[in-house]
């Protein structure tokens, strides 16, 4: 019995220097881990960041994205509704992303400003024009779920 | 919130002075299938060995090392795990002690600042540290998203799998606050296009105008193709080594007076206002009436932290007076800007003041990126670091031309020298600074070197 190859091998793309082609198709297994009550909540129309469980900690501000530690005193953080109406912070229209990108382009990308929280999360803007200081709200895409971070989005306010 | 504390700021020390003794480096292109990554690195290598004017032989000089630092930014792009192993084998260092180091886009620095630190602590005399990055596997877009492998994977990557779109954020926001015309931010592109014109090394060298800048394709609006730096193959080197070593194998040392480094959360979203961290030569009040969120989306913390520790630790008392030479970490033309301000060339919000004044062109008092810097002459991540270091180096010692106007040194690389070359040696430079940066500013070093 010999040994037979299974593959087709690589294509050949240059003589000299040799020079091929070598094609990967895999897949990552990822968890959200203790991050995973942000998600689900976007699969039920929840936008939900976290604040620092120990009372005594200076840091009693919302965080989002959400921190299953608080980066200061280290406690375990505790679930919240965030709200859902804030401003643009900044914003750009992407027009050549990398590749894997899954929206439509230009698409813009904003920087969201939410009253009680701490931090600017970075999504997009899925309807309208962006300009800094522009009233938004939420919106999540709840019927085709995508299970990342590109179910939560804004809309003028 | 950030509060930085006592010992947060203990300003760092060497027990032993650091020299640096030799500098090489491949030429830098988009696309390098004559050579493996190996291939380039022992051509860094024998380049610092061989062309630095040492006083040993290449075998004399492999003999006296006795611990190596490797650079290189991301396995995905090299495709290739352990890719130090082999370039430790194909140098012939084996069984000699390694590490690799690996902070994003401040990897080269970082680098630099392990190898300090062996040679500093007396851990070793002599260290080699050897930079690369393979990007030329992959197309363009794929190399994007790699690189965006380097923003948050669960709140960011998927918004864009670009760079340049977190940066294009953090430019938006700071032309809001602080007004700097889009103008500005071009001529930035067009110097260091300009710069690279006259080096043999760059991957990117262009003659153009301001207004080739604004009428450009937009990446990701506001900033253009030609104000994003380049993505390359290619090798750096440079050695290190302590006072007596340093000696040994030259008779131009020069001294890395300080090698600093900073961070700052990988997320931008994540960065809560606080404090402005001063320089030495920022009064006290100069930010009493700053209206505008610190860091925030317009200001790096980590380059702000790197450059205290750095100035203190050299005794750097004002920056554009002090020193004679920068190479910035200019990967987008607002970052570069950003960064004027961060390492206190201007007071925040007047980074632009830097570059209208001219004071950092050649012939100004504190010329910038005279290499061409990333947006001109290469951005092969690992490498990137130690080639800003070695070019601060070379201009320290006077040897600028030597690696930069012969001709041989272009034929080297298939190339002619350019009928509008121009000899940027800075005449006396005695002092000179290097920044290195990752992320959105999740890393920082500066490196400062000194001529003896």
């Amino acid at each position: 019995m010999s040994i037979e190859l299974t593959h087709p091998g690589c294509e050949l793309l240059s003589g000299q220097p040799m020079v091929i082609k070598n094609v990967k198709n895999y897949f990552h297994i990822h968890t959200y881990g203790g991050l995973s009550p942000f998600f689900v909540g976007l699969r039920e129309g929840r936008l939900l960041g976290t604040r620092c469980g120990n009372a005594s900690c200076e840091e009693q501000r919302i965080f989002l994205p959400p921190r299953t530690h608080c980066p200061d005193c280290l406690s375990p953080s505790v679930w919240v509704e965030a709200p859902t109406v804030g401003e643009i912070y900044t914003h750009t229209e992407i027009l050549y992303p990398g590749a894997g990108f899954k929206l439509t382009t230009p698409c813009p990308l904003i920087s969201v400003s939410l009253e009680g929280v701490c931090t600017k999360m970075m999504s997009y803007l899925k309807e309208g024009q962006p300009r800094i200081g522009m009233k938004i709200k939420a919106v999540f895409n709840t019927e085709h779920p995508t299970h990342t971070i590109l179910d939560l989005a804004w809309v003028p306010a | 919130m950030i509060k930085l504390g006592h010992g947060n700021l203990r300003i760092p020390k060497f027990e032993k002075p650091v020299y640096m003794v030799a500098a090489g480096q491949t030429d830098f292109r988009k696309k390098y299938p004559e050579k493996t990554t190996e291939e380039l690195c022992v051509e860094a290598f024998s380049m610092a060995a061989l062309e630095n004017d040492l006083k040993v032989s290449l075998s004399e000089l492999k003999r006296m090392i006795n611990f190596c630092v490797y650079s290189q930014f991301a396995d995905h792009f090299g495709d290739q795990l352990l890719g130090a192993s082999k370039i430790h084998d194909a140098l012939g260092f084996d069984p000699l002690g390694n590490i690799e180091v690996k902070t994003g886009g401040a990897t080269g620095g970082h680098s630099v600042l392990a190898g300090a630190l062996a040679v500093a602590s007396g851990y070793a005399n002599c260290v080699p540290v050897v930079g690369w990055e393979r990007m030329d596997e992959v197309p363009t877009r794929q190399g994007n998203a790699y690189i965006a492998s380097a923003a948050c994977k669960n709140f960011e990557s998927e918004l864009g799998w670009m760079y340049t779109a977190y940066y294009a954020l953090m430019a938006q926001r700071y032309q809001y606050e602080h007004k700097v015309p889009r103008e500005t931010l071009a001529k930035i592109a067009v110097k260091n296009h300009g710069y690279a014109v006259s080096s043999p090394f760059s991957q990117n060298p262009m003659r153009i105008t301001v207004e080739d800048v604004l009428e450009n394709n937009l990446v990701s609006d506001p900033l253009s193709f030609l104000e994003c730096c380049v993505m390359s193959t290619g090798a750096a080197v440079l050695i290190l080594a302590d006072e007596e070593t340093a000696y040994t194998i030259t008779d131009q040392p020069i001294r890395l007076t300080a090698i600093c480094s900073g961070t700052h959360t990988l997320r931008t979203a994540d960065r809560r206002p606080m404090e402005v961290l001063r320089l030495p030569h920022e009064p006290e009040d100069l930010y009493k009436n700053y209206q505008h969120d610190w860091p925030g989306f317009s200001s790096f913390l980590a380059a702000r932290m790197a450059a205290y520790l750095a100035y203190h630790m050299a005794g750097i008392k004002n920056p554009v007076e002090d020193l004679d030479i920068l190479e910035t970490h200019d990967a987008f033309t607002i970052s570069d800007i950003q960064t004027y301000e961060d390492i206190g060339l201007r007071p925040y919000g007047r980074g632009r003041e830097f570059i209208d004044s001219g004071e950092g062109y050649y012939g100004g008092k504190l010329p910038a990126n005279l290499s061409g810097g990333l947006i001109g002459s290469m951005h092969a991540v690992g490498a990137t670091g130690i080639f800003q270091i070695n070019e601060i180096f070379w201009q320290l010692q006077q040897k600028w031309a030597k690696f930069h106007a012969d001709p041989k040194m272009w034929e080297r690389y298939g190339k002619t020298k350019p009928a509008d070359f121009e000899n940027l040696q800075v005449k006396n430079a005695r002092r000179g600074a290097a920044i290195s940066h990752a992320g959105t500013g999740s890393h920082v070093t500066m490196a400062i070197l000194e001529k003896v």
